[in-house]
């Protein structure tokens, strides 16, 4: 069965935050969350880096490890989804992700903070396909009508790659053969559980 | 633009973004293409993961300098004497292709004697790049051809601008990186038709597509829009000449008008020193940005002084709540692109006939539905429109294209039909990423969007031009030489080209542009059918409306326009060949005696011009750092259609300056905090702090997408109701200052002074 990856080739990211006006319009998410991030390290000096970061959809997602109410689970794609219905947005998950990616809409009282939201991979939620209510629990799911989701579509360098993982290591692997470099495929290891020397990858 | 045209032939990117996948090395200069121009940087990093390097010298370390090989910081302003180091190594090292120079270009050898003015010490002193760097560059461009240029607005906005421009092509010919694949001069544009705009448009200096203002060019424009030459005389001020500079007088109708960069002064100059009767008391700015034009100060006091101000555009911009005007104030609700149709023309000289995705929002308008009813209500709307279909003052935009059609031959924009551009739309997927062609399918040997020149009718199906000047292709296939366009010789030494002509021509040497006499002499007049005799006649390949001079010259695998030699000695400029001169307003003061600007001048496109009496005086004691500005990817020219985007707004919610840590220090600033920054012609802008090493040490640098706030207020309440953009904040031109380009009047936004204190 294909397994749905990201990965966000830093060589190619130039920081224009394309993908991110591009998930806030596509899941019209509300002011103060992103669901997704570009990170730059050594801003405005030699070896300035940037990198889009969101929901990796982890092998092993340790989110689902630590959450109380075992809210998340993961589609036959490889994909992480949560039920909004469920989560009690007890903030457990964003200790656990290495990369960031929970978000929580309010601050109140008692740390309060509303039910968690991340990165769909544009695969929705636990509701029906396409539903109003999913759109508007989860944003669109593009994946239903057999579309990529729409950050990797709309990235200006295809830096950032969304997709079937075979696919996305074939595309990256003939760029890093290309540029006689090694493979830097960020967050790969943590993600994925991927070796980048010979050893054998699950 | 001038520059270049002026070099060879057309003032235009020479290649395509595209073909920059073959190029071997890429220098920009005064080009953030990674937030200007994101898209372009797939083709700019594949080139790069293929093995070509990429430098970049810029005042600013910019996220384009992130990528690349090679960066070096250079002083705002200071790109003449960093192109003449470059020039420097390359003829002491050999490194530059003689035969290239010696068949293709006119007067190198005084490049030469300018170049050794530049030593690798007197380089460094002026631009501030460490010489070993300079040498690396000229290295790598040396021995990675072919290698490309790019430059943009960093370049244009200067007081010398045309001659940089033309100097940076001039390191092109030297490396013989001009006519071929992956080299050029690749110029990339702001927007999406801002090379439309200039080909058909809106210049003060020139009918459309360069015809220029005599009487011939308006007679044969005439002749296309079917009016009388007399009735469109009689629209002109005719009663007396007025001052047109260098000695010469005018009258209004043949001279240059004021350009958009100095409408203030338009409105503000003495009328008695104007090139015309009156002040401009009347203004209608169609889609303009005044927050990206210089002097804010003086734009406000423009502004108030005004009878009639018409602001045509999406949204309310800076202009309509910066001043204090209370009455005779329109605003025109206007559409985007996405609520009508037609045609764009891309930098690479490519048109996209692009589709209506919505209808006009509210009582929104297209522009050409307004421009009608304007003239409607002037009483000449059947003159606008002689040609072309009108339904309900809605003028139909394909036959505005068939008019552009049948008259622009200079740049061969006679075979972009609306049809043939709606075929390549429906078929996009058949042509090449890398060369633009289509290999299959209907358009099956086109470039896509037939990049002008695409010669004659549209019925001869030329395939366009993908890259200007190259000779290893038939001119009927998109091949090219120079243009020959300055006569014949000029001081003895021939302007054609010396053995050099595209593949297949019938002449095998340099020639001059066609006209109806030469094509009897060739014997190549019965050629033409007896209808194109009779329209040729006494015509040349310019104004020949038949295409038949055009259509027979290319049967004979010759170029219309000539084939002669680029220029690297303009006589018609101010400078001949460049020279430096410091920006007017100079940190370097002590350079000013050694390369001085120009004096003032008189009459210039209308106006009086100051150079000398600027320079003269030193700003640098109270104004110690260089200002100057540039893009954000969020934002785009005066920002009102992205500020007014919540998902842009709040990726960059605040106006900002960026300042080296010294200067910081210096000043008592942190990150973050309000400053107070101060142009040298006083006007005061209040912005936050970013400290940062982006910037070098003496150098401020702000965007200049912003607007809204004015010397520190916020002007929330002067917009109508629910309109105020999510984002404002300070217009950084309100703190820049004067200074013009000595060729086009271009304005200076990119080397001034100031001033930082804390707010």
């Amino acid at each position: 069965m294909a397994r749905m990856k990201f990965l966000c080739d830093a060589e190619r990211c130039i920081e224009c935050n394309g993908c991110v006006t591009a998930c806030n319009n596509e899941h019209d998410v509300p002011w103060g969350i992103n669901r997704r991030h570009v990170v730059t390290l050594n801003d405005g000096v030699s070896g300035e880096k940037s990198i889009s970061v969101a929901c990796m959809h982890c092998t092993d997602a340790p989110c689902a490890a630590v959450c109380p109410v075992d809210c998340f689970y993961t589609t036959p794609d490889g994909i992480v989804l949560h039920d909004k219905d469920l989560c009690i947005g007890c903030g457990y998950c964003f200790y656990a992700c290495p990369f960031g990616a929970p978000q929580f809409p309010e601050g109140n009282a008692f740390a309060e903070r509303g039910k968690m939201d991340k990165c769909t991979f544009c695969a929705g939620g636990p509701l029906p396909d396409n539903s109003v209510e999913e759109y508007r629990m989860y944003g669109r799911n593009r994946i239903a009508e057999g579309k990529l989701p729409l950050c990797a579509e709309m990235c200006a360098t295809k830096a950032l790659l969304g997709g079937d993982g075979n696919i996305v290591s074939e595309i990256y692997i003939q760029r890093i053969t290309k540029r006689g470099g090694k493979s830097q495929a960020w967050g790969w290891e943590t993600a994925y559980h991927f070796k980048p020397a010979k050893e054998k990858n699950p | 633009m001038d520059g270049v045209a002026n070099t060879w032939g057309y003032g235009a990117m020479t290649n395509s973004y595209n073909d920059m996948r073959n190029s071997k090395a890429m220098l920009f200069l005064g080009s953030n293409a990674a937030e200007a121009h994101p898209v372009a940087m797939q083709h700019i990093l594949r080139a790069k993961e293929d093995g070509s390097k990429m430098i970049v010298v810029d005042p600013r370390f910019t996220r384009t300098a992130a990528h690349a090989d090679i960066y070096a910081r250079l002083r705002s302003g200071t790109d003449i004497p960093f192109i003449y180091g470059l020039l420097w190594h390359i003829f002491k090292n050999g490194w530059e292709d003689k035969e290239y120079i010696a068949r293709r270009v006119y007067a190198m050898d005084q490049i030469r004697r300018e170049v050794e003015k530049w030593p690798p010490e007197e380089v460094e002193n002026v631009t501030g790049v460490p010489k070993e760097k300079v040498f690396e560059i000229a290295q790598t461009m040396a021995k990675n051809r072919p290698g490309t240029i790019i430059w943009c607005m960093g370049i244009t906005q200067h007081h010398m601008a045309s001659h940089t421009t033309r100097l940076f092509c001039v390191l092109q010919l030297a490396l013989g990186n001009i006519g071929v694949s992956g080299g050029g001069a690749n110029i990339f544009r702001g927007h999406d038709n801002v090379q439309g705009a200039t080909d058909v448009g809106p210049n003060c200096h020139t009918l459309s597509c360069y015809y220029g203002l005599a009487e011939g060019s308006w007679k044969h424009w005439c002749r296309v829009w079917s009016l009388d030459y007399e009735w469109v005389k009689s629209r002109f001020d005719m009663t007396r000449q007025y001052d047109a500079g260098g000695g010469k007088t005018a009258y209004t109708m043949n001279m240059p008008g004021i350009p958009v960069s100095r409408w203030i002064d338009g409105v503000l100059e003495d009328k008695a020193n104007l090139s015309q009767r009156d002040n401009l008391r009347a203004v209608i700015f169609q889609g303009m940005a005044c927050n990206s034009q210089t002097r804010g100060v003086e734009m406000k006091k423009a502004l108030e002084k005004l009878d009639l101000l018409v602001i045509s555009d999406p949204f309310p911009t800076h202009m309509a709540v910066m001043s204090d005007r209370k009455n005779d104030t329109y605003l025109l609700p206007t559409c985007t692109q996405y609520e009508t149709y037609g045609s764009a023309t891309a930098s690479n000289r490519s048109l996209q006939w692009r589709e209506k995705v919505i209808d006009p929002l509210y009582e929104s308008l297209p522009d050409h539905v307004i421009l009608y009813k304007l003239a409607k209500k002037l009483g000449f709307a059947d003159e606008l429109c002689k040609n072309i279909k009108v339904t309900n003052d809605e003028p139909l935009i394909e036959d505005l294209l068939r008019e552009i059609n049948r008259g622009a031959w200079t740049i061969g924009y006679t075979g972009q039909s609306p049809e043939r551009l709606k075929l390549h739309a429906q078929h996009r997927r058949t042509f090449d990423p890398r060369t633009l062609k289509a290999e299959a399918g209907p358009c099956k040997g086109d470039y896509y969007g037939l990049p002008w020149p695409c010669w004659g009718k549209p019925e001869m199906k030329h395939p366009g031009t993908p890259i200007l000047y190259d000779p290893s292709k038939p001119v009927a296939e998109g091949g090219l030489v120079f243009r020959a366009n300055w006569g014949m010789d000029y001081n003895g030494q021939s302007l054609l080209a010396g053995g050099v002509y595209s593949k297949g021509s019938e002449l095998k040497d340099g020639y001059p542009e066609f006209d109806a006499e030469i094509l009897k002499k060739l014997g190549w007049w019965d050629d033409l059918t007896p209808e194109e005799k009779k329209e040729a006649e006494g015509k040349n390949w310019k104004t020949d409306l038949s295409g038949g001079i055009q259509r027979v010259v290319i049967k004979h695998g010759c170029a219309p326009f000539g084939n002669g030699r680029a220029r690297c000695h303009v006589w018609t400029y101010p400078d001949p060949i460049p020279v430096h001169r410091e920006p007017l307003y100079t940190p370097r003061f002590d350079l000013v005696k050694k390369y001085p600007t120009y004096p003032d001048r008189k009459a210039f496109f209308r106006l009086p011009t100051r150079y000398a009496s600027i320079q003269s005086v030193d700003h640098s004691t109270k104004y110690p750092l260089i200002f100057t500005s540039g893009r954000l990817t969020e934002y785009e020219g005066g920002g009102e259609e992205q500020r007014s985007d919540a998902w842009l707004a709040k990726l960059q919610p605040e106006m900002f300056a960026e300042v080296n840590p010294k200067d910081a220090n210096n000043a008592g600033i942190s990150d973050g905090q309000y400053i107070w920054l101060e142009g040298a012609e006083g006007g005061r802008i209040k912005v936050r702090a970013m400290v940062t090493q982006r910037v070098g040490p003496g150098t401020v640098w702000t965007p200049f997408h912003f607007g809204g706030w004015f010397q520190g207020k916020d002007l929330y309440e002067k917009y109508p109701q629910g309109t105020a953009p999510y984002t404002r904040g300070e217009a950084c031109n309100t703190a820049t200052t004067y200074g013009y380009d000595s060729v086009t009047q271009m304005q200076e936004t990119k080397a001034t002074l100031c001033r930082i204190t804390p707010a």
